[in-house]
């Protein structure tokens, strides 16, 4: 029996070398050693790897010889036998030995090739990539579609996905998306102000159609009570504001192309900005109007306005010009100025009440804790805040001025009895019921029945002390009238009388009187604010005047005004004049927008969360101001 | 340079001078004084001028920084179209890539004065992180185009002049063929050993392994200090074809460290490439959506 082994080699340009043996024996070893009939020169293969045996029944037996398997069609084995006449492909490392019978002479043919090659770095090896990051990292060009694709996927198509699918929600004051991700909320540019916080995950509750910039409409839906108009006829408005020049023409052109429309709520009350308060409404909103508004429009009964502290118009207070019979007060507006008067019926000396060294002091040091001060009377003795602070409640007779400037006229077993004040007709018969059964006794020693003593002077004094009696207890209540009415009466003190009553009071008027709570009804002047200066920091005339009808508001300059302080909202004033403590005051501390004076908060501006609660502290140099004493103490 | 006189070859002088000037440099750095100047410009007018309601995306100063900001980043994305069509003269790519890379570094401060250093949680911002991602990366770039190619050119020289990264792959090729004669006489244990050194891809490895150059498992330095093993216990004896295998492996593995060195550097020199350009092509994604956003939602 023999083998037939035909070793394969290939030439460069591919073609097969054939080298056959023949090996005469009916076995032989396959190995890497060159002493095997199968010489495979491969590290994979066991020196002598192999035995191949051919038996009488026209089959070959594969076995190692060592631990170390070969392939046998393609599976690892130790041990194959092969019938010769089917054929069988052998693997060792990287040869294979495909096994046959030759048809002629019916020996076993052993076909030897080398299907891989020695090393992996004899493979094709792409010199073009290899030495690139081909194949180790996504390529730049697939990777930037896949990234481009993620974005538009996400920041775009999903938030119109939410947009499309929510948009009915829009302009129903309740209406909310669930809670949960909503694509568009990846568009949100800032956090809400405070106010509009739980608006964070419904865009459409303001943003209520596609590439059109959030509508006055959209805010409406829920500020139905609370946004008033500034002025009714919005196109006077925008007349106001004149044609803007330059940069302000271009910027609007710019915007009316990219239909963002003016004036808008929105335009102003500016949003996704951090989630604090609205930020208050600047200056030049309101400048923008105001400055120069009577070139614009002439017929405007308004001054022009800017800055406070160098532009804005004497302050036009409202004024008691007469009181009505009814007691009806008639106000006129009056441009400020010094020395004002005011017909509010009163007689009232403030210079007087508010001495340190006269008898309204002395009354005031003999009645210890009577008083706010124990040796002078103070602005508050008598002028008591409103609720809130804002304002000063009118004086009231019976609690400011009754302690002093008593109306007791009878004193019954330790009970003063008083006469009713505002009411001279109850003042008149009040006195006349007195009077009626009052008059003094007249002694028994002066009628003849008093039993006699020697001599007269017991008879002198008792008639002494009735005429003494009789002369200061009036016979007659008219007199009694008259001296309360008249010259140096109780009444006159306070009030001015005239002769131009009835018969109920015997001819005498007490001319109505009406007292001003607020002077300036346009702007907003809160007390509040101002607790921590004394009063007469601003109300200078206080201390001087003996006039009631003297008018002691301050107006926009001089001693107390309000540019004594206040300084416009950049300090402009400060350039041309010195200014102790200044404020910084721009046009929203004192005036409201939306609001007026018949709104319900009686046009008090609106002023930031945070200014709010620091009640009145609006610039940080009231806090350092020395405390003045209190009203020439 | 012109302006540097032509000497006469005498050879009494063979000073050379450099007349190449770099991207960075061209034309005595004009580009970087552009956008220098526009950088300050732009600070300056942030700073100063006046704006009706603060600074934020939608002043009209805003505004304009967005629109130069956007058209910028087109026509910096524009280069990769650029650089395939080498043309010289004025608009020569040396200059435009000088322009690409100082206009790029101006858009750090153009894109953030856009945005008014209000930043948060959304596609705008978004927007302006993928900005800085794209012009660090590419400032990165700068940095190794500037430092890494001297350090390449070191690798391929030795005593016998420079390789190619075609006779590296040839020097392993032959040196394996050269193990494998060398290794026929070996046991089978240590044959195995030498085969794993030979069935190893020489530029198998993951872009890590590229990036570091730490190859932690390579059966080449495994072959040989194995093999150096085993020898250890065995009688020493001439002609002993270990010796041989020992000295062929130990030559291939300076030649791998060499390439893979190579590699190295080269990786250095290309990855930024793939965080540039598929970032700056998410980013003209999630700019679009920015501005679609701020019209959609206006």
């Amino acid at each position: 029996m023999t083998f037939q082994v035909r070793q394969i080699a290939l030439k460069s340009n591919g073609e097969e070398i054939v080298r056959p043996t023949t090996v005469e024996g009916d076995e032989l070893l396959i190995g890497r050693d060159s002493a095997c009939a199968v010489h495979l020169p491969d590290l994979a293969v066991d020196p002598r790897h192999a035995r191949a045996m051919l038996r009488g029944d026209g089959t070959l037996l594969v076995e190692s010889l060592g631990e170390q398997p070969f392939e046998a069609d393609g599976r690892s084995t130790t041990r194959r036998t092969v019938d010769l006449a089917v054929g069988a492909e052998l693997g060792f490392g990287g040869h294979r030995i495909a096994v046959s019978r030759d048809g002629e002479s019916g020996a076993a043919v052993l076909t030897v090739r080398r299907v891989e090659a020695v090393s992996e770095s004899a493979e094709d090896i792409d010199l073009g990539t290899a030495f690139t990051l081909k194949g180790l990292l996504p390529g730049k060009r697939s990777s930037a579609w896949a990234f481009a694709a993620l974005m538009l996927l996400a920041f775009l198509v999903a938030p119109i996905w939410s947009y499309a699918t929510y948009q009915p929600l829009a302009m129903q004051k309740d209406a909310r998306r669930p809670a949960g991700v909503h694509g568009d909320t990846a568009w949100s540019s800032g956090k809400l102000s405070l106010a509009h916080h739980n608006l964070e995950n419904d865009c459409q509750a303001c943003h209520t159609k596609a590439f059109v910039a959030v509508t006055d409409n959209a805010c409406l839906t829920c500020h139905k009570e609370d946004a008033h108009s500034h002025i009714p006829d919005g196109a006077r408005l925008l007349r106001a504001r004149g044609e803007p020049q330059g940069v302000a023409r271009f910027t609007q052109a710019v915007a009316t192309a990219f239909n963002r429309p003016q004036g808008r709520c929105a335009g102003c009350h500016t949003e996704h900005e951090g989630a604090g308060a609205m930020p208050a409404t600047r200056q030049q909103f309101c400048t923008d109007c105001h400055d120069g508004l009577r070139t614009r429009l002439p017929d405007s009964k308004l001054d022009d306005a800017a800055d406070f502290g160098t532009a804005h118009p004497q302050f036009r207070p409202s004024l008691i010009a007469a009181v009505a019979p009814g007691g009806k007060p008639v106000f006129a507006q009056v441009r400020w100025a010094p020395g004002l008067k005011e017909a509010n019926g009163l007689k009232f000396t403030h210079a007087q009440h508010l001495s340190h060294s006269n008898g309204v002091a002395q009354m005031v040091r003999r009645r210890p804790g009577r008083f706010a001060a124990d040796d002078a009377l103070g602005c508050q003795d008598c002028h008591k805040a409103e609720a809130g602070g804002a304002r000063f409640k009118p004086v009231v007779m019976e609690e400011a001025c009754e302690s002093c400037h008593s109306l007791t006229f009878d004193e019954v077993g330790g009970t003063f009895r008083t006469l009713r004040h505002g009411e001279p007709e109850q003042v008149v018969a009040d006195l006349r019921a007195f009077y009626r059964g009052g008059a003094p006794a007249r002694p028994a020693t002066l009628s003849g029945l008093g039993r006699r003593i020697p001599g007269d002077a017991a008879r002198a004094a008792s008639a002494a002390d009735y005429a003494r009696a009789v002369h200061f207890y009036p016979v007659r209540g008219d007199q009694a009238v008259a001296e309360v009415f008249g010259q140096g009466g109780m009444c006159a003190d306070c009030h001015v009388i005239t002769r131009g009553g009835g018969a109920a009071t015997n001819g005498f008027a007490v001319q109505p009187v009406a007292q001003n709570t607020r002077y300036y009804h346009v702007g907003w002047f809160d007390h509040a604010d101002h607790r921590k200066s004394d009063c007469a920091t601003c109300h200078t005339a206080a201390k001087s005047s003996n006039d009631a009808r003297d008018l002691l508001v301050p107006g926009l300059d001089g001693p107390g005004g309000c540019r004594s302080c206040h300084v416009g909202e950049n300090g402009a004033k400060l350039t041309s004049a010195h200014v102790t403590d200044p404020v910084k005051s721009d046009c929203a501390m004192c005036h409201a927008y939306h609001m007026d004076a018949d709104g319900p908060t009686g046009g008090k501006p609106w002023k930031p969360a945070e200014q709010r609660k620091s009640q009145g502290i609006v610039a940080t140099a009231e806090a350092n101001r020395p405390r003045r004493v209190a009203l020439a103490r | 340079m012109a302006s540097i006189a032509p000497r006469r070859r005498t050879g009494a002088s063979r000073e050379r001078t450099s007349t190449h000037e770099g991207f960075l440099a061209h034309r005595d750095f004009r580009w970087l004084k552009i956008s220098a100047a526009l950088a300050v410009l732009l600070i300056a007018l942030y700073i100063w001028v006046p704006l009706p309601a603060g600074h934020f995306g939608s002043s009209w100063l805003g505004y304009t920084l967005g629109t130069i900001g956007a058209l910028l980043i087109l026509w910096l994305t524009m280069l990769g179209v650029r650089k395939r069509a080498i043309t010289p003269g004025r608009w020569s790519l040396k200059a435009w890539t000088s322009a690409h890379v100082y206009l790029g570094m101006l858009l750090i401060v153009v894109g953030t004065l856009h945005s008014g250093f209000a930043f948060g949680w959304n596609v705008h911002t978004l927007a302006w992180a993928l900005m800085m991602l794209v012009i660090v990366s590419g400032m990165f770039g700068i940095w190794v185009y500037a430092s890494l190619p001297r350090a390449l050119s070191e690798n391929r020289y030795d005593a016998e002049g420079a390789i190619t990264e075609k006779q590296m792959v040839e020097a392993i090729r032959s040196l394996d063929r050269q193990i494998h004669d060398a290794a026929q006489p070996l046991d089978a244990e240590s044959a195995a050993l030498v085969n794993r050194s030979l069935e190893e891809d020489p530029f198998a490895g993951t872009f890590w392994n590229r990036l570091t150059g730490r190859y932690p498992r390579d059966a080449t330095r495994t072959a040989a200090a194995e093999l150096r093993q085993r020898r250890a216990f065995l009688p020493r004896r001439a002609d002993d074809p270990l010796d041989k295998v020992d000295a062929l492996l130990t030559r291939k593995e300076a030649m791998l460290s060499r390439m893979r060195r190579h590699l190295k550097l080269k990786t250095w020199l290309q990855a930024w490439l793939h965080v540039h350009v598929p970032v700056t092509f998410a980013l003209i994604a999630a700019l679009s959506a920015h501005v679609v956003a701020v019209f959609f939602y206006w």
